[in-house]
């Protein structure tokens, strides 16, 4: 267990068994097949998993943004505080986005409504969701500015006028403007640079760390994960297939899938002649198979994987793996 | 305060750039112009006409252009310059106000159609689609038929005969926007629908709305034009479509009756397109250079 996350703080966010499906025309695709995980205050959660696994699905599943038609919240719960927040109407939903939990998108070039001036957009999250007169949710813009490191003056300024990195912080100075509770972080780093990454993760991460906010941070990237996670759930197909602290996932890695992950990343210390990269692709979620959802690409498959979708199981307390390979004792 | 001035300069070299590209096309200048002068007539038609446009002189029938009638006389003697003057006012009137109602109204429904989809955008559009099966003149006609004649009752008519098209160009831009991320992001935030089409979809889709508008000015004087000559309009006022209507019967002797009303129908809706056609390239990003 992770000692620098001593679990005495009350848990914030808690998702059991999700379930979301989008119905298509070319039948229902499984998006999120019943995905658990929890997270404290303070801590932060990293969603990791390819493109197409359902990372994005889920955080917009505990937003309830998940667009209906075609996707729909099949069962599940998600307590944010002990509330559920699916048995909340609309009113109620909408009074916690923004102000309790805020989002921060992928891209940054086009999350922001380019007919208005940035500082604008950050007094709109404030004067929705706090009694402010107008001026006063303009000079709360003008210091969630300068927390994100722009320069107050800017404030009247249009989004084509920033960088896409200056963009992303007055996406994070959005999110940060009602001192949320949660921040869903939606890959904020995969449209950006490498170098300006780095500094939107590290004012990601001060900010969080300054203020205590839960984050679940939604990405493909393990470095990224390593920098800023205490928790992680690796999703595959819509399931989560490995879930611990961040010791458990990099040091002790138990699914063929997680050990894949890390086959593929280059590593410094060690001199390999090719990285290895798992074969074959993600199973199409309109067609999932029968069994284990990575028996077609895993190594070590039986004949037993194909029978049925493995449980969860806890290897060590807090670290769940959903291989049977581990069942039996082995996946070392 | 300094604040207020970096807001206005800045809002103030956006329009200057459109500004700058509709300037570059000489005939949406000369449309713009045109345009300038049509509406002044208007404002000021009480100083420009000479007499007033209901004055009869039976001294003076069938003048042909002259210097005291610079567009001669009708057959009650009348000035046909200073009722196209006078003219000018009730045709812009009629073609805004119209306009506007059905902007309005098209705006609205052409926002709810694009953004919730489904359903009401079937219904919403299908409902279009059968106003636009039948054509619009036929429709003003028939709608101002059913109202009865009269000014008020003919802006209806144009009115309703115009919101299909408005709507359609309406939902296909919100279309376009609603699925920007944006949207998403202002949804995130906690914003209400109501809040989210008008903060976020509409100035988004101005520039369409606008070109739309302008080009429909036209459309809507001569409507207004076309309704008077039927006699659906208030024959005591002095409308172009109107006057064109009574000079008809002595097109053969007196042309002048008849050609100058027609002329000034002809100009306004000419410099309306001129100037929309320009708007439009103008405001298109596409097409800048």
């Amino acid at each position: 267990m992770s000692v620098k996350n001593p679990d005495m703080r009350p848990e914030l966010l808690q998702v059991k068994d999700l379930v979301i499906q989008y119905e298509t025309s070319d039948g229902i695709v499984k998006a999120v097949n019943g995905v658990n995980f929890s997270l404290r205050e303070g801590e932060t959660l990293g969603l990791v998993g390819e493109t197409g696994a359902g990372k994005t699905t889920t955080a917009l599943g505990i937003m309830r943004l998940v667009p209906d038609p075609p996707g729909r919240i099949v069962s599940g719960q998600v307590f944010f505080e002990g509330k559920d927040l699916l048995k909340e109407n609309k009113v109620q939903m909408r009074a916690h986005r923004g102000k309790d939990i805020s989002m921060i998108f992928q891209d940054p070039m086009t999350s922001l409504n380019p007919v208005l001036t940035v500082g604008d957009q950050i007094a709109e999250v404030v004067r929705i969701h706090e009694k402010l007169s107008r001026a006063d949710a303009i000079k709360r813009a003008a210091e969630m500015l300068q927390i994100v490191g722009i320069p107050a003056e800017r404030m009247n300024e249009y989004p084509h006028q920033f960088s896409g990195g200056m963009k992303q912080r007055v996406v994070i100075a959005i999110a940060l403007a009602c001192s949320p509770k949660l921040i869903i972080a939606d890959e904020p780093t995969t449209a950006l640079d490498v170098t300006i990454q780095a500094q939107v993760l590290d004012l990601i991460h001060n900010i969080q760390q300054k203020y205590q906010t839960g984050m679940l941070m939604i990405t493909h990237d393990l470095g990224v994960v390593a920098e800023i996670c205490s928790k992680v759930a690796i999703m595959y197909a819509g399931y989560i297939v490995e879930y611990g602290s961040i010791e458990d996932i990099f040091e002790d890695p138990r699914h063929p899938y997680t050990k894949g992950l890390f086959g593929a990343l280059p590593n410094l210390k060690k001199k390999v002649h090719r990285l290895s990269p798992i074969d074959g692709m993600m199973p199409d979620p309109a067609n999932l198979p029968q069994g284990c959802p990575f028996e077609p690409r895993c190594p070590h498959r039986t004949e037993s994987c194909t029978q049925k979708v493995p449980e969860g199981i806890e290897v060590t307390p807090g670290h769940m793996v959903r291989c049977i390979c581990c069942a039996q004792g082995g996946g070392k | 305060m300094s604040e207020n001035i970096q807001i206005q300069a800045r809002k103030r070299s956006q329009f200057i750039e459109v500004w700058r590209r509709l300037c570059r096309n000489r005939l949406a200048v000369l449309g713009m112009i045109l345009l300038v002068v049509i509406v002044l007539v208007a404002i000021f038609a009480d100083v420009i006409a000479p007499y007033p446009y209901d004055f009869q002189d039976y001294s003076s029938v069938f003048l042909g252009p002259c210097l005291q009638h610079p567009f001669g006389t009708d057959n009650f003697g009348r000035d046909i310059f200073s009722r196209v003057v006078y003219g000018t006012r009730i045709s812009l009137r009629i073609a805004f106000i119209s306009l506007a109602g059905s902007a309005l109204v098209g705006c609205i429904v052409g926002a709810i159609a694009g953004f919730f989809g489904g359903i009401i955008d079937a219904i919403i559009m299908r409902f279009c689609d059968i106003m636009m099966a039948i054509p619009r003149m036929v429709m003003a006609i028939s709608i101002a038929t059913t109202l009865g004649p009269g000014l008020t009752n003919a802006m209806i008519a144009i009115a309703i005969s115009s919101v299909p098209n408005f709507a359609r160009v309406v939902r296909a831009s919100t279309l376009t926007v609603k699925d920007q991320e944006y949207v998403e992001a202002a949804q995130s935030i906690g914003c209400s629908t109501a809040r989210i089409i008008r903060k976020y979809i509409f100035p988004n889709i101005l520039a369409p709305i606008i070109v739309q508008a302008t080009l429909g000015v036209g459309t809507a004087i001569i409507l207004a034009a076309s309704l008077s000559f039927l006699g659906l309009g208030d024959p005591l006022v002095p409308e172009w479509g109107a006057m064109v209507s009574a000079a008809r019967s002595y097109i053969r002797d007196y042309p002048h009756m008849i050609a100058f009303p027609g002329l000034a129908i002809m100009l306004s809706v000419l410099s309306l397109n001129l100037f929309g056609d320009g708007l439009r390239d103008a405001l298109d990003p596409k097409l800048k250079k």
